[in-house]
């Protein structure tokens, strides 16, 4: 080698740096016989010059490598091309190192290889490392394809294939060749998302973005979905240019479904809390996170997410008075584990709403409260509801208060009585004492059991109506007049049942006694006053006549007396004397026309009519004299021809005559009984009955007669008026004794077309009373 | 002659302008009758009227109202009320407004003679 370079400058110096480079350098012929090593060489090799140079340098490479290296040495001198070719040499301590060798032919100005020169360098590091990278490479690749989640990596810089994993072949059902093309991927990528799934990858490949997850939608050649979440991240080179994509997919297909049939039902569950106005809320009372939904909140008026779930803020929105009862129902829950609490909460309008909380409390495991689980309602529709029902119940039991008014109801076959509160208080009964006969018996004052008997015997018979007046005798002496009505109804199972109201009227009836005394007395004074007035009238009207009488009388007899007597003025003054009186006369004769009766009226009466408003206008007065009426009255009772207001006028005086005989009758029920016939002798016949005291027989045919009286108020006309009535009309009255108690009073008159002649003179021999209602009323 | 005193009656029942007058003649005094308070007011007799016997209750004018027009007009004439509707109110109240007498129809001739004695005292 030595010989081969000419050089300017000293050759040694150049030789003294080649041997100096950190490089083994050697040269050798083109047929490979080493001609030259330089210093390091040896140094590194520790071997001599001798058994170096020609092929001896063989002995530190390595056997492994020997034949290869040779061989590859062989070749790249055949092909006359500079190439490298890696082997191992052995150091002087024995160690082999792998060393790059460098080769290089030197040729000839024609071109003819002359000799080749190389340079061994030191790779041991770098070959170590690459060992290192295969194994790492392996372990990859094993951990690559053995992956749970599916790989895939893509280099960016030249069509390279797609590497996936077995993993992602599984998920994907194709081969790793399929899945090695963009296209399969494109393929499978659902329809929809293609486009878009595709720039947004553009957007990474071309560097614009980093990493990306997205969650792709595959469908499969079976026509499976399947669902991934995708994790792409981009790989950069040196340069800071996109070199390769990994991505990493995640099968979540089952929680996709999961998912999907969670939010189907979630969506149900929406639905449902909707409909019911109803929302679950979830508390974990330890962390403090209360997770509401939007329609949770609305239910205390907040707008969507801005509840912050602390309990102070919940707190906040509670109707401050109901709080005292949210925490009891609180620790009633800790206790029991039970929710249910009825609140108040205020909205930020400032508007009240009632809500219901119900669910259940969870406890650790050190029975702490943990999780409180369950449903908000709205229901302040139904406390409305509630409150307007509890009003009107409160209106009612106040009404019947005031009113002194209690119901009740009664069940006659099983004797169930049901009682309102106010029918207690009526009767001075502690409220809720169950019910019988004999317990209101007890209060009845003993004067009116007989009502009692008759109201239960009724009741039996089933009368669709019925009405007392009677009294309660307490025990503490005081007696209330109750009035008493009751209807009967079929209940809801078909039974019959008395639905009735008992209104205490004792009031009304000392306000009635009190109301009748001044009735009476203003009836009194006002006759005093019509006779005052009458008196008057009557006493102008006489007195001037009289006045004139008076006068000339004077006149006349000083006429007479006088010397010589004017006999022409006294006969004068004595013709007006009898003038003045015959007009005194007229006047009492005026008055008596004027104040007396009124003409007979004839007419077509239904007798049946007449009797009924009799009735109607004595009730109160019946009633007041505790008389049970029992009316029988003939259907197509034929008509009577007379004078319709006297026949009343005998009737309400018969009435009357039979409620006053049963005045004091204590020991049986004061039963009165009003009948009409018409019988075969073209007559109508009315009867009234009474269990009264009864006339005495020798008393019987005096009871008609002008004054007699059995009684100390009556004046004992009116019997006798009504005889003379009855006779005016053709007709007969009659008493009888009853086969029991009492009496029964009868007239009789024809009926219209029986009737010839009705005399219209009834002042004959009849009482002239004033007023003619006052003489029925004095009987 | 002396004038013989004019007694006036104001009264609207004939039967006492009728016989009243023929009395008081035959009691020796000149009479006029009037129907009415009315016809008395416009008669030329008002001052001429030694006595009044009038009646109470007229239609028209009352006794008591042509009374107290006959005080406003200052023609004060003695006054004897006659009344069919006395009651015991009526005479206290007719002298206390100033009448000499107050007398129920029918009253008696010596009622009357006392009463007009008072009234020409």
């Amino acid at each position: 080698m030595r010989d081969g370079y000419e050089r300017k400058e000293d050759p040694e110096d150049l030789w003294q740096v080649v041997d100096e480079l950190p490089a083994l350098i050697w040269t050798s012929r083109p047929d490979g016989h080493c001609e030259y090593l330089n210093q390091r060489w040896f140094e590194y090799t520790d071997l001599t010059p001798d058994n170096a140079y020609g092929w001896g340098w063989q002995s530190v490479i390595h056997a492994d490598d020997r034949e290869n290296m040779l061989e590859t040495w062989s070749l790249i001198r055949a092909s006359g091309e500079a190439r490298d070719l890696e082997a191992r040499i052995r150091r002087f301590d024995g160690e082999y190192r792998w060393f790059l060798f460098r080769t290089c032919p030197i040729k000839d100005a024609s071109g003819q290889i002359v000799k080749w020169c190389g340079m061994n360098t030191d790779i041991e590091d770098r070959k170590r490392g690459e060992l290192l990278l295969q194994e790492n490479e392996q372990k990859f690749r094993a951990i690559f394809d053995e992956a749970g989640t599916g790989i895939t990596l893509v280099d960016l810089t030249n069509e390279v294939p797609i590497r996936n994993n077995r993993a992602l072949q599984k998920m994907l059902g194709c081969s790793e060749e399929e899945l090695s093309r963009y296209e399969t991927y494109d393929e499978l990528t659902f329809e929809r998302n293609r486009k878009g799934d595709a720039a947004t990858f553009r957007e990474l490949a071309e560097g614009r973005l980093d990493s990306l997850r997205m969650e792709k939608h595959f469908i499969l050649r079976n026509g499976t979905s399947v669902w991934a979440n995708v994790v792409f991240t981009l790989l950069r080179d040196a340069h800071g240019d996109p070199r390769h994509i990994i991505a990493i997919h995640e099968d979540i297909t089952d929680r996709k479904l999961a998912l999907q049939k969670l939010q189907a039902n979630q969506e149900l569950l929406d639905l449902a809390q909707k409909a019911a106005r109803a929302m679950a809320f979830d508390w974990y009372i330890q962390e403090e996170t209360n997770t509401w939904s939007p329609e949770q909140e609305a239910l205390y008026g907040l707008a969507p997410g801005t509840f912050d779930g602390k309990y102070e803020s919940w707190r906040k929105l509670i109707y401050p008075p109901d709080w005292a009862a949210v925490v009891e129902s609180l620790r009633h829950a800790a206790e029991t584990g039970d929710v249910s609490v009825e609140f108040r909460v205020v909205w930020p309008d400032g508007s009240i709403h009632w809500l219901m909380a119900q669910g259940q409390m969870f406890f650790d495991d050190q029975e702490r409260p943990l999780r409180m689980v369950g449903f908000t309602a709205d229901i302040s529709s139904r406390k409305l509801v509630e409150e307007e029902l509890r009003r009107s119940e409160a209106f009612l039991a106040e009404g019947q208060h005031l009113a002194r008014v209690g119901n009740f109801t009664w069940r006659v076959a099983t004797n169930e009585i049901n009682w309102s509160e106010q029918l207690y208080r009526i009767f001075e009964l502690e409220a809720g004492t169950p019910m019988t006969l004999e317990l209101i018996g007890s209060r009845v004052h003993p004067d009116d059991m007989p009502l009692l008997y008759d109201m239960v015997k009724s009741a039996g018979r089933g009368v669709s109506d019925f009405e007392y007046e009677h009294r309660v005798l307490l025990p503490d002496g005081s007696i209330k007049y109750l009035h008493l009505i009751a209807h009967r109804t079929p209940d809801q199972s078909g039974q019959m049942e008395y639905i009735g109201a008992v209104q205490d009227v004792t009031q009304r009836r000392f306000a009635d006694e009190a109301l009748g005394k001044a009735r009476s007395d203003l009836a009194r004074a006002a006759r005093v006053q019509s006779l005052g007035v009458l008196t008057a009238s009557i006493a102008h009207e006489v007195n001037q006549p009289l006045s004139g009488i008076v006068t000339n009388a004077s006149t006349c007899v000083r006429m007479l007396d006088a010397d010589p007597p004017n006999m022409d003025g006294a006969r004068e003054t004595a013709r007006r004397t009898i003038r003045d009186g015959n007009r005194a006369s007229e006047v009492i004769s005026r008055l008596r026309s004027l104040f007396g009766r009124k003409e007979f009226t004839l007419e077509s009466v239904d007798l049946n009519e007449a009797v009924q408003e009799v009735i109607a206008l004595s009730r109160s007065e019946l009633h007041r004299s505790r008389v049970i009426l029992h009316t029988d009255l003939a259907d197509d009772l034929p008509r009577v021809e007379g004078d319709r207001v006297q026949l009343q006028q005998v009737i309400l005086n018969l009435l009357l005559n039979a409620a006053d005989a049963m005045n004091g009758i204590e020991a049986r029920p004061r039963q009165m009984t009003v009948v009409t016939r018409s019988d075969q002798n073209g007559r109508v016949r009315f009867s009234v009955s009474d269990v009264g005291v009864g006339v005495a027989s020798d008393d019987a045919d005096k009871i008609f007669d002008a004054f007699y009286s059995t009684k100390k108020s009556g004046m004992g006309i009116g019997l006798s008026v009504s005889k003379t009535i009855i006779e005016s009309h053709h007709g007969n009255l009659w008493a009888a004794a009853n086969d029991g108690p009492g009496t029964t009073f009868c007239f009789s008159i024809p009926c219209t077309n029986q009737l010839t002649k009705v005399s219209p003179d009834l002042t004959d021999g009849a009482p002239e009373p004033h007023d003619r209602s006052n003489f029925l009323r004095s009987v | 002659m002396a004038e013989l005193p004019l007694i006036s009656i104001v009264d609207d029942d004939e039967s006492v302008r009728e016989s009243l007058p023929d009395l008081l003649r035959e009691l020796g005094f000149d009479v006029r009758a009037f129907s009415s308070a009315e016809e008395f007011l416009i008669s030329d007799y008002i001052d001429h009227t030694s006595c009044l016997i009038l009646d109470i209750a007229m239609p028209g004018m009352t006794g008591p109202e042509l009374h107290n027009e006959l005080k406003f007009r200052r023609r004060e004439i003695p006054t004897i009320f006659i009344t069919a509707h006395a009651d015991e109110t009526t005479r206290p109240r007719m002298i206390s407004n100033g009448a000499v007498e107050c007398l129920a129809k029918p009253f008696s001739e010596t009622a009357l003679i006392n009463a007009l004695e008072l009234a020409l005292k």
